[in-house]
């Protein structure tokens, strides 16, 4: 299709274009010119040239909030994918049952983080909590804390672990849409050539599976970079900052730590590392997409 | 498409007007007061009760008031109020942060206000008091809810070990080790417990003859005193075993704590003043409170917060705020506050009524922290001195606590940072 004048693709893409530029670009631009300021909302702001990255990168908070943040997105990315691969693999059947656990593990997904996240402030719970009470028996009378959120080792393992029982149902849900796809003939197919279970599921059904897995990891990947309701709730980013992520340390330093200047700083490296993360996903698309062609 | 105009204007003007007013707000004739608070169960019960009184008593001013969730987050909101030109009239701020409020200007002076100087406040819990260096310094708060920390006990598990509240850290060591014990299930009954705070670490500079600043202005965080309180904390937690390892950070180590106490999972430990009617009411054993124990010498700070009003506030609504907050000093509500809650009766006309009346005999745990007072240490009056205790120290606190780490190298890491603007 030819549009009629030069300007129509323009005039279509006016209304994305307009909100892109309000609420990404210029709050990008603008946070990248307060981060060479110190600015505390309420008294005039003082040019300080680099100083704000410079003191992230001195202390060494920049790579420790880098790490933590790429900590339990990994564990929330990887752990999703895989159990919910395999609920989904388990789930897959006819009848009543599997309906009622196809709908009750999804059913976490549909819940507020916040609720979430109570719940399971409750249930890790040192002296009160079903699940933290297991835990403590396990870790033994060495650990630091009487509760698993309160011991700088495993507090950031256990909100990953939140953050995959909250999205597991979500994962399990779109693998199980498109195992349901998969034409029954090609495994028949392969059982006929003496494909096994595990030959069918490894030649036949993961490759065909590898667009949603994609899927699955990318909006999995954004959700766990952007948590917040769960730290905020569960651990206040502590103990000694041990759950701090990128999205908490920014909003501590800008409203807690009074520092808008140190905030906008950490809020331009999470943008680069956002960018070179997504410049790395691509490319290994592309790479993926070459060799299947 | 009139009718979409017109709510098009209506919303920008609610915007404008919600930006910044420069006219106060009136209904039904009443000025109308936005009041926010940070409070939230018996506190914010007793506040609202409070708010409605005076609202009913007269026909002038209506207080509106919102809650904020807790002082840390009411006061995020306040800040981000205060630059984008939409903050209330009237609010409460914890101490720390007033210095830097009253630098930054926000913040209307109160000396002119009418019988300002006529209520008479417990000088310990006054902004003048309560600040070290304060004395020029206009008046820009006044006393709300105030605590100072304190020591509470169960006293049934005081009587089975046969000892009483410790006077001194020597014997706070001790008599946590007679109360520490093994229960059912494999648990165990901590002898001792505190939220690793500012707060306490405060106290424990002050009992160690520290300072936080010092008198020429420099940050020393109590010197070698700032050290050895995070010392004796991991002495406890570590080697002594005898103190309930931290469960979190803010007001959630508090709530977890309390919860732990009432349900006997520790014998004793360090709270608030604020808590005493809550632990005395919802405990099923008699609550014990005493003075927190000393080192060198007895020391706490004040707690709680200040009635602040905001300078940019229209001047009517500023003169209706400070109606209430006088009217909220008056001894009925001082005393209706302080008994109902457990935070300090401001005023020592409140004091001497109470005592009159025989409170404090039938009372004597609020005895134990209006006594205490004698001990308070005031803050130094540090712009710096919010951003030192959120930003710097009490990160520092709970990793020397969990990890063991080196208390003076992470004394002298946070002598560092807070001699660098921020």
């Amino acid at each position: 299709m030819t549009p009629r004048s030069r300007w129509h693709p323009w005039a279509m893409l006016a209304p994305t274009l307009v909100l892109l530029v309000v609420f990404f670009i210029v709050p990008i631009g603008v946070a990248a010119y307060e981060s060479f300021f110190s600015w505390d909302l309420l008294t005039p702001p003082r040019f300080v040239g680099a100083a704000n990255y410079r003191a992230l990168l001195a202390h060494g908070e920049l790579l420790r909030v880098a790490w933590r943040t790429l900590g339990y997105s990994a564990i929330v990315v990887s752990g999703t994918m895989s159990l919910g691969l395999a609920l989904a693999l388990l789930v897959d059947r006819p009848g009543p049952f599997m309906a009622f656990v196809r709908a009750s593990v999804f059913s976490a997904y549909i819940v507020s983080w916040v609720a979430v996240a109570l719940l399971w402030m409750w249930m890790l719970d040192g002296e009160s909590g079903v699940v933290g009470g297991l835990l403590r028996a396990l870790r033994g009378p060495g650990a630091p804390s009487s509760s698993v959120l309160g011991d700088p080792r495993w507090a950031l393992v256990a909100l990953a672990t939140v953050g995959v029982w909250k999205l597991v149902g979500y994962a399990m849900i779109i693998f199980l849409a498109e195992l349901q796809s998969i034409p029954r003939s090609l495994l028949e197919a392969a059982a006929l050539d003496g494909a096994g279970s595990w030959s069918r599921f490894r030649h036949v059904t993961l490759p065909l599976l590898m667009p949603t897995a994609a899927f699955v990891a990318t909006t999995t990947l954004v959700t766990s970079f952007q948590a917040f309701d769960v730290v905020r709730i569960m651990t206040q980013g502590g103990p000694a900052r041990a759950t701090e992520l990128f999205v908490y340390a920014i909003y501590e330093q800008i409203f807690l730590d009074l520092s808008v200047g140190r905030a906008s700083a950490l809020t331009i490296m999470f943008f680069v590392m956002l960018v070179a993360l997504a410049a790395l996903q691509l490319r290994v698309w592309r790479g993926h997409a070459r060799g299947a062609s | 498409m009139t009718s979409r105009r017109q709510l098009l204007r209506g919303l920008g003007a609610l915007a404008l007007v919600g930006c910044r007013r420069e006219r106060p707000v009136y209904e039904g004739g009443r000025i109308v007061v936005t009041f926010w608070y940070a409070f939230g169960d018996s506190a914010r019960k007793v506040l609202l009760e409070l708010v409605a009184r005076y609202n009913a008593s007269q026909d002038r001013v209506r207080i509106d008031a919102v809650h904020q969730g807790d002082y840390f987050e009411a006061l995020a909101k306040l800040r981000s109020a205060l630059a984008a030109g939409t903050a209330p009239t009237l609010s409460h701020v914890v101490c720390e942060v007033l210095p830097y409020l009253a630098r930054a200007g926000v913040l209307e002076p109160l000396d002119a206000c009418d019988g300002v100087d006529d209520i008479p406040f417990i000088p310990a819990l006054d902004q003048r008091g309560a600040f070290a260096g304060a004395r020029d310094e206009p008046r820009v708060s006044v006393p709300f809810n105030r605590s100072t920390p304190i020591a509470f006990a169960n006293g049934d598990h005081l009587a089975e070990a046969r000892v009483a509240a410790p006077g001194t850290w020597d014997e706070l060591v001790e008599v946590a080790h007679r109360l520490t014990r093994p229960s059912r299930g494999g648990d165990v009954r901590w002898g001792f417990g505190a939220p690793i705070s500012w707060w306490y670490w405060a106290a424990m500079v002050g009992q160690g003859g520290g300072r936080l600043v010092e008198a020429d202005g420099r940050v020393s965080l109590g010197g070698s005193a700032g050290e050895e309180a995070i010392r004796f904390w991991q002495r406890l937690v570590q080697t002594e075993r005898v103190m309930r390892p931290p469960p979190g950070r803010d007001y959630q180590a508090w709530q977890s704590q309390s919860e732990s106490f009432l349900r006997g999972g520790v014998a004793m430990m360090w709270s608030t003043t604020a808590y005493v009617r809550y632990l005395e009411g919802a405990a099923r054993f008699p609550v014990v409170a005493a003075p927190l124990p000393r080192r060198v010498r007895a020391s706490v700070p004040t707690g709680g917060t200040m009635f602040v009003l905001m300078r940019a506030a229209p001047a009517e609504e500023k003169r209706a705020a400070w109606d209430f907050v006088r009217w909220m000093c008056r001894d009925e509500q001082t005393i209706a506050w302080s008994t109902r809650t457990g935070y300090m009766p401001v005023t020592r006309t409140a004091v001497q009524r109470l005592e009159a009346e025989g409170w404090y005999r039938a009372h004597p745990n609020d005895r134990v922290a209006y006594d205490q007072l004698a001990d308070v240490d005031p803050w130094p009056w540090a712009p710096d001195l919010f951003r030192v205790e959120r930003d710097i120290v009490e990160p520092r606190l709970e990793d020397a606590v969990l990890s063991g780490r080196d208390a003076h190298a992470l004394m002298d890491e946070a002598r560092d940072e807070a001699r660098r603007p921020a």
